[in-house]
């Protein structure tokens, strides 16, 4: 085979595939929240599971436990610490997937579409796909460095004050989601949503 | 028909039949209405296979005019496809104003570049410029239906089951049509009766798809969709964005441990 015919049966057997993507069902996620809800959610459910996950991933607590603990103990720890880094990253997934769902229905029923906004949020979920997957994958298999999950509570913690204030300010365009929902019918959003 | 095997007489007079069956079902079923385009192309195309059996008897199989005849025919039936899959993207998207708006102009500019890009990646021959055209339009029309499809999903449309099934027939049609097209660009004559058979039953098997889609009597709606109030997405679009873009950071600290924390 040339360079030209491996070239035109890759391009067909790559839209294939793609067209199996297309074609495949919907992913079924947890029931979707109504609407305003939803805005005002989106993106901030897990802040409420703080409290537990930073004290489950205290570098002090493991550390202690290490020094005083039995090494089964020890190893029974980091693998909860292992579940509860994976349930945190499936939250992040749902609230990811929440909020592209809303903005796909208020993209379907606006009358123009600006490609900037539509470019950059097809870009924003193949980079936390591809990344949500890979990191998945790496803490499923117990690669994921220790240092990166003792990392995590800082890192929750100063998120945790970010995420508050953004959704203060998405709070300000709970006006417009309002008239968003009135701008619909009930059936329009059972059907999007 | 001289010079044409006894299967591929069979496979020939088959298509013919089952391409009457399915214009019958458009135009009994009052479908033909929503798919005037998709008509147009199933008419051509029969009178395409009628013209064929003619001009054989005329000029006899393997002859230069008939070869002329089969490819510029092509050509003429392979653009009236291209219509028909302009009329699928228009009966899935128009509703949604601001999606087809995008929708077309991605659809046509990735169309113009499948095809520049295959007109280049393929080999200079005259004798193959025909063939080398047809994959081009091959390819581009597979590639507008994948990503019209990837568009239904991306935008969670509700696409009509019939939309549906025709897009997957015609895009299998044009996947095996160029995937058909580059092996005859390779081994030229020895392969021309084997590719001839192959693209007879890949059409025999849209064919089928569509018929089973258009089998119902249920008509097609195309319902008008309520849009918001000009304003509501340029205002909501940037903080979803905003926010994505927040999530992504939270899992770009899970990636890289020793990027500074903000």
């Amino acid at each position: 085979m040339n360079l030209s015919m491996f070239f035109f049966i890759g391009v067909v057997a790559i839209l294939l595939l793609l067209l199996a993507w297309a074609l495949r069902g919907p992913e079924k996620l947890r029931e979707p929240q109504p609407i305003l809800n939803g805005l005002q959610e989106a993106g901030r459910r897990h802040v409420n599971f703080l409290p537990p996950i930073q004290q489950a991933l205290g570098k002090t607590d493991y550390e202690y436990l290490s020094r005083r603990a039995p090494k089964a103990l020890v190893r029974r720890v980091q693998r909860e610490r292992q579940g509860i880094a994976l349930n945190y990253l499936s939250a992040l997934r749902v609230d990811f997937k929440d909020l592209l769902r809303m903005a796909s229905m208020i993209a379907r029923l606006s009358p123009q579409l600006a490609a900037m906004q539509e470019f950059e949020r097809l870009r924003l979920s193949i980079k936390f796909a591809w990344r949500y997957e890979t990191i998945r994958m790496m803490l499923w298999a117990g690669l994921a460095p220790l240092p990166q999950l003792n990392g995590l509570s800082e890192l929750l913690s100063a998120l945790s004050v970010r995420m508050e204030t953004a959704v203060k300010e998405m709070g300000e365009h709970a006006a417009l989601a309002a008239k968003l929902a009135s701008s619909l019918d009930g059936h329009d959003i059972d059907a999007a949503l | 028909m001289q010079g044409m095997g006894q299967f591929q007489q069979i496979l020939w007079a088959v298509n013919v039949a089952v391409g009457v069956v399915l214009l019958a079902l458009l135009i009994a079923r009052k479908k033909f209405r929503a798919f005037p385009a998709f008509t147009g192309y199933l008419l051509l195309n029969l009178s395409q296979a009628v013209a064929f059996y003619f001009a054989t008897r005329r000029w006899g199989y393997a002859s230069r005019n008939m070869w002329l005849f089969g490819w510029s025919s092509q050509a003429v039936v392979t653009l009236a496809r291209a219509l028909a899959v302009a009329e699928l993207c228009r009966n899935m998207l128009a509703r949604y104003h601001g999606v087809w708006g995008l929708a077309w102009r991605v659809l046509c500019g990735s169309a113009m570049l499948v095809i520049l890009y295959s007109g280049f990646a393929g080999r200079r021959r005259w004798e193959l410029a025909f063939p080398a055209l047809d994959r081009s339009l091959e390819l581009s029309i597979a590639a507008v239906i994948v990503i019209l499809l990837l568009f239904v999903r991306y935008y969670e449309v509700v696409a009509d089951p019939v939309d549906r099934s025709l897009a997957v027939g015609l895009c299998l049609y044009s996947c095996f049509g160029a995937v058909n097209n580059t092996i005859l660009d390779r081994y030229l004559y020895s392969y021309q009766e084997l590719w001839i058979i192959l693209g007879m039953l890949s059409f025999l098997a849209s064919l089928m798809v569509w018929t089973w889609a258009l089998r119902s009597p249920q008509s097609v709606s195309r319902r008008e969709e309520a849009l918001l109030a000009p304003g509501i997405y340029e205002s909501l679009a940037p903080q979803i964005n905003l926010r994505l873009r927040t999530l992504n950071d939270r899992l770009s600290q899970f990636w890289n441990s020793e990027s500074p924390r903000r």
